[in-house]
């Protein structure tokens, strides 16, 4: 069944492969979004419940999402034509003064792989760009990266930009990097803090099914 | 008052305390400081010890270790803890200075040249008449208590740190000089002139200056050296830095490589913690650095060490199964980092690990009770992408193939025991430049001894200053594409 080979191969990272059969799959005349969901986001499913249970690593991960958005660029224009909205939307970013973007990305492309519409904002972002995108786009999240426990601090500043802007209830804030904790999160009033990149995408996904988005 | 016992290879120590205490503080002021390359947070797991007595229950992060930490489990009354032996020092890269004769040298009989390392410290004595090396040290830099990385030690200085490590670095300096100065029968007090090299943290930190410009983007220095300064008494040159992450020790493994001097196309790579790579092209020196992680220095790899008595320091492809030697040829106690590259490149020729790095067996043996686990050789396949990307996108920027490049310089100590060809077998540099490698030991070392003993080789340090461009890596589009092109090992 070629659905499945679509997900065995994304979980293989072999992005050529998987470019190769989501062509194919269009061809037979299978749905953009059966394949999306049925053949990348099922693989995607996979190696997320293996990252978390820590049987597979950030490796495979960063391969095997990058074999999901060369099989997603295909299906892009495909899934506008049929109609298929994303899920929710949210922009991400690495917090001002910090350029680590790894992590980020991964995060980025798990969010993704669960069917949600993903603004990258890049690295080195102020808050009030986090805002100003959130309130002018319309996303229900936004989710802020560090690296660097010099950079964290921006994050209470996100949350703060947030509340004056008058959106701090129409969005869920979302924080994450190495120096991150729970603690962390709940001494700033951020909504939620994951420790890995599949952790991420399943809450952003929850928080967007909440907010009936 | 309760009682701390620590032991530890074979010796015993009791020091008292007021509980309750978290296990680290009572240690650190005991005099054990016990590195923590993650800051405290509970999640590298290189702080593990056996704890007994009245301590606290093992918090989630030690749990999920399934071991004691250090840095989390506090003292509630008399305890007693086994710690792992001392890092043994025996293999700190000194070599590499080769015999420089004294031109115009600094000031006094005799001089030292230094190198400050995030991990090791390393001291010369010299001659300043003859150009003769009288002896050598070397030792942990004592800030690894305080964080692995230069990170963690920019923000422990602005955390209020900065003093106390500024007094250790200094205190190791003056140490060493102790010990080289006994090792030449030679009185501390003839020794008036010192070069000091380091990385751009390294040399903020001895200077006592806040590095607060180094710990956001843009990550520009206010300050890169070249500037003669007074150190415990005697005149201390501090060489010229490129970057706030590239650093004088760089710049010095440029001169000692003479790579600015030659009408050719070559690559400079420092593989450590933090990877700085050089790229000597038409005049111009593409500098920049990349974050390749600890695991070649056997941290984060589950059965990883330094370089001590029992480390897997090579290993081989024999028979269908992996042969290894230990340091000292002694029963195997963990793999350090050569050992660790020779590992990974030898299941790779025996198929035991394809090139997406996924192994059959939930374990590779490679001597005795040391093995190899999944997520070590995805944490090489991390660490050597960042360097191999690093190579690309600089060979990249300046618009030359990898078949263009005449030499490949590897400096520092981690690189004096890479087997090259194995380091070419996992991907950590393109196949082609293995047999144009030119290992040069501690480079840095050998820049700094040759500005002691000729104050004139101070104006070519800031000639290849003034040839540096720096290329930032980090937020770069192309290289996050090879980075992740370079996740996957090279095939057969």
């Amino acid at each position: 069944m070629i659905l499945e080979d679509i997900s065995l191969k994304l979980q293989a990272g072999r992005a050529k492969d998987v470019k190769a059969l989501v062509q194919q799959a269009i061809d037979e005349g299978i749905p953009a979004e059966q394949i999306l969901d049925e053949g990348l986001v099922a693989g995607m499913n996979v190696i997320g419940e293996k990252f978390k249970n820590n049987e597979v690593f950030v490796p495979e991960v960063l391969v095997a999402a990058r074999a999901m958005n060369m099989g997603a660029q295909i299906l892009k224009p495909l899934l506008v034509a049929e109609g298929v909205k994303a899920s929710g939307k949210v922009c991400i970013g690495t917090v001002q003064g910090d350029l680590h973007d790894i992590g980020k990305n991964l995060v980025k492309m798990m969010m993704e792989g669960k069917g949600l519409e993903v603004i990258d904002l890049g690295t080195d972002v102020s808050p009030d760009t986090f805002v100003e995108t959130a309130k002018n786009e319309g996303c229900q999240i936004i989710a802020c990266s560090a690296l660097l426990t010099t950079t964290m601090g921006v994050m209470a500043d996100v949350v703060k930009a947030a509340e004056a802007a008058g959106i701090r209830d129409k969005v869920k804030i979302m924080i994450g990097g190495a120096p991150v904790t729970d603690e962390y999160c709940q001494k700033i009033g951020a909504d939620a803090y994951t420790p890995d990149a599949a952790s991420a995408a399943d809450k952003a996904l929850e928080f967007c099914k909440a907010m009936g988005a | 008052m309760a009682e701390l016992t620590i032991l530890r290879g074979g010796e015993r120590f009791v020091h008292p305390f007021n509980p309750p205490r978290p296990l680290s503080d009572v240690l650190a002021e005991s005099g054990f400081a016990i590195p923590r390359p993650c800051g405290g947070r509970g999640r590298c797991g290189k702080c593990a010890v056996l704890l007994e007595g009245a301590v606290s229950p093992p918090t989630p992060a030690e749990e999920k270790a399934g071991r004691r930490l250090a840095c989390q489990a506090a003292l509630l009354g008399d305890a007693s803890v086994v710690l792992p032996e001392a890092r043994a020092m025996e293999q700190i890269e000194i070599a590499g200075a080769g015999e420089v004769r004294p031109v115009r040298p600094m000031p006094g009989a005799f001089g030292a040249a230094v190198d400050i390392g995030t991990t090791t410290v390393a001291l010369k004595l010299y001659d300043m008449k003859s150009g003769a090396c009288l002896s050598e040290a070397g030792m942990l830099n004592p800030q690894t208590a305080v964080a692995a990385d230069v990170m963690g030690r920019i923000g422990a200085a602005l955390e209020g740190g900065l003093g106390r490590m500024q007094a250790e670095i200094t205190g190791a300096i003056e140490s060493l000089l102790k010990d080289a100065c006994g090792g030449a029968g030679l009185d501390p007090a003839r020794v008036e002139s010192l070069v000091v090299t380091g990385n751009t943290t390294m040399l903020y930190l001895l200077t006592g200056r806040n590095p607060e410009a180094l710990s956001h983007a843009p990550f520009e220095a206010d300050c890169l050296f070249d500037e003669t300064v007074p150190l415990l008494g005697r005149a201390a040159y501090l060489p010229r830095c490129m970057h706030a992450f590239v650093g004088a020790d760089i710049t010095c493994a440029a001169l000692a490589a003479g790579q600015c001097e030659r009408d050719e196309v070559s690559l400079l790579c420092d593989v450590g913690t933090n990877g700085e790579i050089a790229l000597w092209k038409d005049g111009l020196l593409r500098v920049s650095s990349t974050a390749a992680g600890p695991a070649f220095e056997g941290a984060g790899i589950s059965c990883g060490c330094g370089s001590v008595r029992g480390a897997i320091d090579r290993a081989w492809a024999e028979d269908g199964k992996i042969g290894a030697h230990t340091i000292g040829d002694a029963p195997a106690v963990g793999v350090c980092g050569s050992g660790l590259i020779d590992a990974v490149a030898a299941a790779l020729k025996l198929g035991l690990v394809d090139e997406t790095g996924a192994m059959d067996e939930d374990e590779l043996p490679l001597s005795g009770g040391v093995s190899l686990l999944p997520r070590d050789i995805r944490a090489v396949q991390l660490a050597k992408a960042a360097i191999a990307a690093g190579i690309e996108t600089l060979l990249e920027e300046a618009g030359v193939g990898e078949e263009d490049v005449s030499t490949l310089y590897i400096a520092g100590g981690f690189g004096s025991h890479l087997d090259v060809n194995s380091a070419a077998a996992i991907g950590l540099f393109p196949e082609a430049l293995a047999s144009r490698v030119k290992v040069l030991g501690n480079a840095a070392l050998a820049g700094a001894a040759q500005l002691l003993l000729d104050t004139e080789k101070q104006e070519n340090t800031r000639a290849i200053a003034s040839l540096a461009r720096h290329v930032n890596l980090g937020g770069n589009k192309k290289f996050n594409e090879h980075y992740m092109d370079q996740m996957f090992f090279p095939e057969e």
